[in-house]
C-alpha cells in the first residue's frame, strides 16, 4: 500500500512518499534519516489520543467531556470508544479526574476534561 | 446622554466577549497594572467556542502541554478569577458607541457602561448555506460544522446516521471524525479549492485514519430531500471554481454538514465606527491592535481568524497591555503609514504602523500552498527591502509572523515568492 506523508519533525516538511509491504516499508523523499523514523512510526505503528463526551447520571444532556491521558495504539480507538459510552459520572467532577485508570490495559486513563460542580 | 432609570457604571478597561482572546486581553490589562478591568460575556459560561472544542491539541505554546477546548477555558478563566478580573456573564453587549459607552442587557436589568478603553473580543460566525448560495430543497438535517459539534458534544443530540461534509476546514476535519466516534457514517468530505483549507494533521488523523474521502475540486451542486435530507449531488469544479456538466454523481445522506468558513463577528464593531477590513473581516488596527476609534482595540477571532487558540491568547494578551498603556496616557505619535499586501499574501495584519514603531511583528496568510519560499518586508516607495525570511513551506491554513528589526518610517509592502 503506498501512502503519503508529511514529516512533522522539522519546519522543512518533507513530503515523505512510503510503499508498505507487509512489516517492510519503503521510504522515499525524506532529507534526513529521522524522516524514516517519523513514517515507520506513523504509517507501522501510530498513536492517536481520542475524546468523547458522555452525560452525567441521572441526566439525559448534561455533558461531561472525556479525553485519554495519553496517545494509544490506533487500533484501541474503537474498543476504547466502546468502554467510554456506557461512562455515566456522578456529579461533582473535578477537570482531569480519572474516571477509568488503565483503560484497556492500555497504560492510558480516561480522564474529565470538564469541572461539573456539585 | 443618560436614560431615566438606567444605571451607569465606570470601568477603566471592558472587555467584550469571554473567549481566549477576551479572557487573556482581561488578563494583560490586569498584569499592566490596571486595578478595574471588567469582562462582558454572554454565555453563563466562560471560554467561547472552546467548551465545544472537545478534542486535543490545544495550549502548546500557552501552557506547554496539548490539553483539550474545555481544560484550556478552564484554566484561562480561573487564572482570570485569581488575578482578579471582574465578570459579568449572562449578559449582552447590544451596542458600542464611539465615544465608548456600552448598552449591557443582563438577568437583572439593562445598563450602561462608560469604558476607559474598550477591548472587542466577540469572536466570530460560521458561513452558511445561504452565504454560498446552494440551490435545492430545504429539507431537515442540514448543519453548519460547529453548530453540529455543539449539538454533539454540549447537547448529546444525535444529528443522523450518513453523513456528507461540504469544505475541508478544521471544524469540518473534526466533526468527520466526531460524527466516525458517534457511529454516524462519513460518506465523504468535498472541497471546492484544489488544496484542503484545514491543517495537514487533520487531514491524515480525522479523514485518513478512518478511510474517510476528500476529494478537493469538488462541490456540492444540489441538495435533494422533501422533510429531510436524502441526497445530495457532487461535482467535479474546473479552475474558477465551476462546476464541470457531466461530472455530477448523487451521494445518499441524512446530513450535510457545511464547513465552508468562519467570518469575525463585527456587528458591534461596525456599530461604534471602526473601519473593517475587506481581507480579514475584522477591524483594521495599528500595531498595538487599536482600531481606527481611538480606545477601542480587537483581538481573537473578532480581528481575524485563527486556527490555533493560542495566537488568539496572545493576541489577547497584548491588547490588554495596549489598552493598559492608553488608559495611562502613555501613547504617543498618531501618524501611521500603511502595510500593503503584495504578491501571493492573502493578508497582513496589522494594515497601518505608527510612524517610528521599532520591533513591529506582522501576521499575515499565503494565498496559495507555496515551497521554499522567501517572504520580504519592504519600503513600498524605495523598494529598499527591512526583513527577509526563507521558509521551505507555507500554507494558507498556517498563520505567520516576521517581525521587523528596524523602526518603521514608510508604507510598506509584504510580499512572497517561491
Ligand atoms: C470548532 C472549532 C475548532 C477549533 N479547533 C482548534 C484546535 O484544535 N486547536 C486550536 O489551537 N484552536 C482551534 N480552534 C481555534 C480557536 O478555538 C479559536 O481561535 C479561539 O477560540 C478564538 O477565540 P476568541 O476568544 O477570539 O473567540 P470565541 O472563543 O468565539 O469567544 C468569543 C466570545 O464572545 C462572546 N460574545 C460575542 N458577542 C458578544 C456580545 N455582544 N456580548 C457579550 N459577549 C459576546 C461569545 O459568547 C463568546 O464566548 C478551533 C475553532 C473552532 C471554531
Ligand atoms: S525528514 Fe528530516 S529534514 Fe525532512 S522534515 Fe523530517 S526531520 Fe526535517
Amino acid at each position: 500500500m503506498n501512502e503519503r506523508l508529511t514529516c512533522v519533525l522539522c519546519p522543512i516538511g518533507c513530503l515523505i512518499e512510503t510503499v508498505r509491504r507487509g512489516d517492510d516499508l519503503e521510504v522515499r523523499g525524506n532529507e534526513c534519516p529521522k524522516g524514516v523514523d517519523f513514517a515507520v512510526q506513523e504509517i507501522l505503528h501510530p498513536k492517536r489520543n481520542l475524546s468523547a463526551s458522555v452525560p452525567l447520571k441521572g441526566t439525559a444532556s448534561r455533558m461531561v467531556s472525556v479525553r485519554l491521558s495519553q496517545s494509544v495504539p490506533r487500533d484501541l480507538i474503537f474498543p476504547i470508544l466502546d468502554a467510554i459510552a456506557v461512562l455515566r459520572p456522578e456529579a461533582p467532577v473535578r477537570r482531569g479526574q480519572i474516571l477509568i485508570a488503565d483503560v484497556l490495559g492500555s497504560g492510558a486513563d480516561v480522564v474529565a476534561t470538564r469541572t461539573i460542580k456539585p | 446622554m443618560t436614560e431615566t432609570g438606567t444605571v451607569v457604571e465606570r470601568h477603566d478597561i471592558v472587555v467584550i466577549g469571554g473567549g481566549p482572546a477576551g479572557l487573556a486581553a482581561a488578563l494583560g490589562a490586569r498584569r499592566a497594572g490596571i486595578d478595574d478591568v471588567l469582562l462582558i460575556e454572554r454565555d453563563r459560561v466562560l471560554g467561547g467556542i472552546l467548551n465545544q472544542c472537545i478534542h486535543d491539541g490545544f495550549g502548546l505554546f500557552l501552557y506547554k502541554e496539548t490539553i483539550s477546548g474545555p481544560e484550556y477555558a478552564e484554566r484561562l478563566a480561573e487564572d482570570a478569577a485569581r488575578e482578579g478580573v471582574i465578570f459579568h456573564t449572562g449578559a449582552m453587549v447590544l451596542d458600542l458607541s464611539p465615544d465608548r459607552v456600552l448598552r449591557v442587557n443582563a438577568a437583572d436589568g439593562y445598563r450602561l457602561v462608560r469604558a476607559g478603553a474598550v477591548i472587542l473580543a466577540m469572536g466570530c460566525r460560521e458561513r452558511t448555506r445561504d452565504m454560498i448560495g446552494i440551490p435545492g430543497t430545504r429539507p431537515a438535517g442540514i448543519f453548519t460544522a460547529g453548530s453540529a459539534q455543539n449539538m454533539v458534544n454540549l447537547h448529546n443530540l444525535k444529528i443522523g446516521r450518513e453523513a456528507v461534509i461540504l469544505g475541508s476546514g478544521d471544524v469540518g476535519l473534526i466533526m468527520a471524525r466526531r460524527l466516525t466516534f458517534e457511529g454516524i457514517k462519513v460518506r465523504g468530505v468535498f472541497e471546492i479549492l484544489p488544496w484542503p483549507s484545514g491543517l495537514e494533521r487533520n487531514v491524515r488523523q480525522c479523514l485518513q485514519d478512518f478511510g474517510i474521502p476528500l476529494e478537493l475540486s469538488s462541490t456540492v451542486v444540489d441538495i435533494r430531500g422533501r422533510d429531510r435530507v436524502s441526497s445530495v449531488i457532487v461535482a467535479r469544479v474546473d479552475g474558477s471554481s465551476r462546476p464541470i456538466p457531466g461530472s455530477e454523481r448523487e451521494i445518499a445522506c441524512d446530513t450535510l454538514l457545511f464547513s465552508v468558513g468562519l467570518i469575525p463577528e463585527n456587528e458591534l464593531s461596525k456599530r461604534a465606527g471602526v473601519v473593517l477590513s475587506p481581507l480579514t473581516g475584522g477591524a483594521v488596527v495599528d500595531e498595538t491592535l487599536m482600531t481606527g476609534v481611538p480606545g477601542v482595540f480587537s483581538c481573537g477571532n473578532v480581528l481575524h481568524i485563527h486556527d490555533v487558540a493560542d495566537w488568539a491568547s496572545f493576541e489577547g494578551f497584548e491588547a490588554g497591555r495596549r489598552a493598559a498603556e492608553f488608559v495611562r496616557g502613555r501613547r504617543s505619535g498618531a501618524e501611521t503609514v500603511e502595510v500593503r499586501v503584495g504578491e501571493n499574501i492573502r493578508y497582513v495584519l496589522p494594515q497601518i504602523v505608527r510612524r517610528g514603531a521599532s520591533g513591529v511583528t506582522l501576521n499575515f496568510r499565503v494565498r496559495r500552498p507555496m515551497r521554499s519560499v522567501a517572504v520580504e518586508v519592504r519600503e513600498a516607495a524605495s523598494d529598499r527591502i527591512l526583513t527577509r525570511v526563507k521558509l521551505y513551506r507555507l500554507i494558507p491554513s498556517e498563520m505567520r509572523q516576521i517581525r521587523i528589526p528596524t523602526s518603521v518610517e514608510d508604507a510598506l509592502e509584504i510580499v512572497a515568492h517561491e
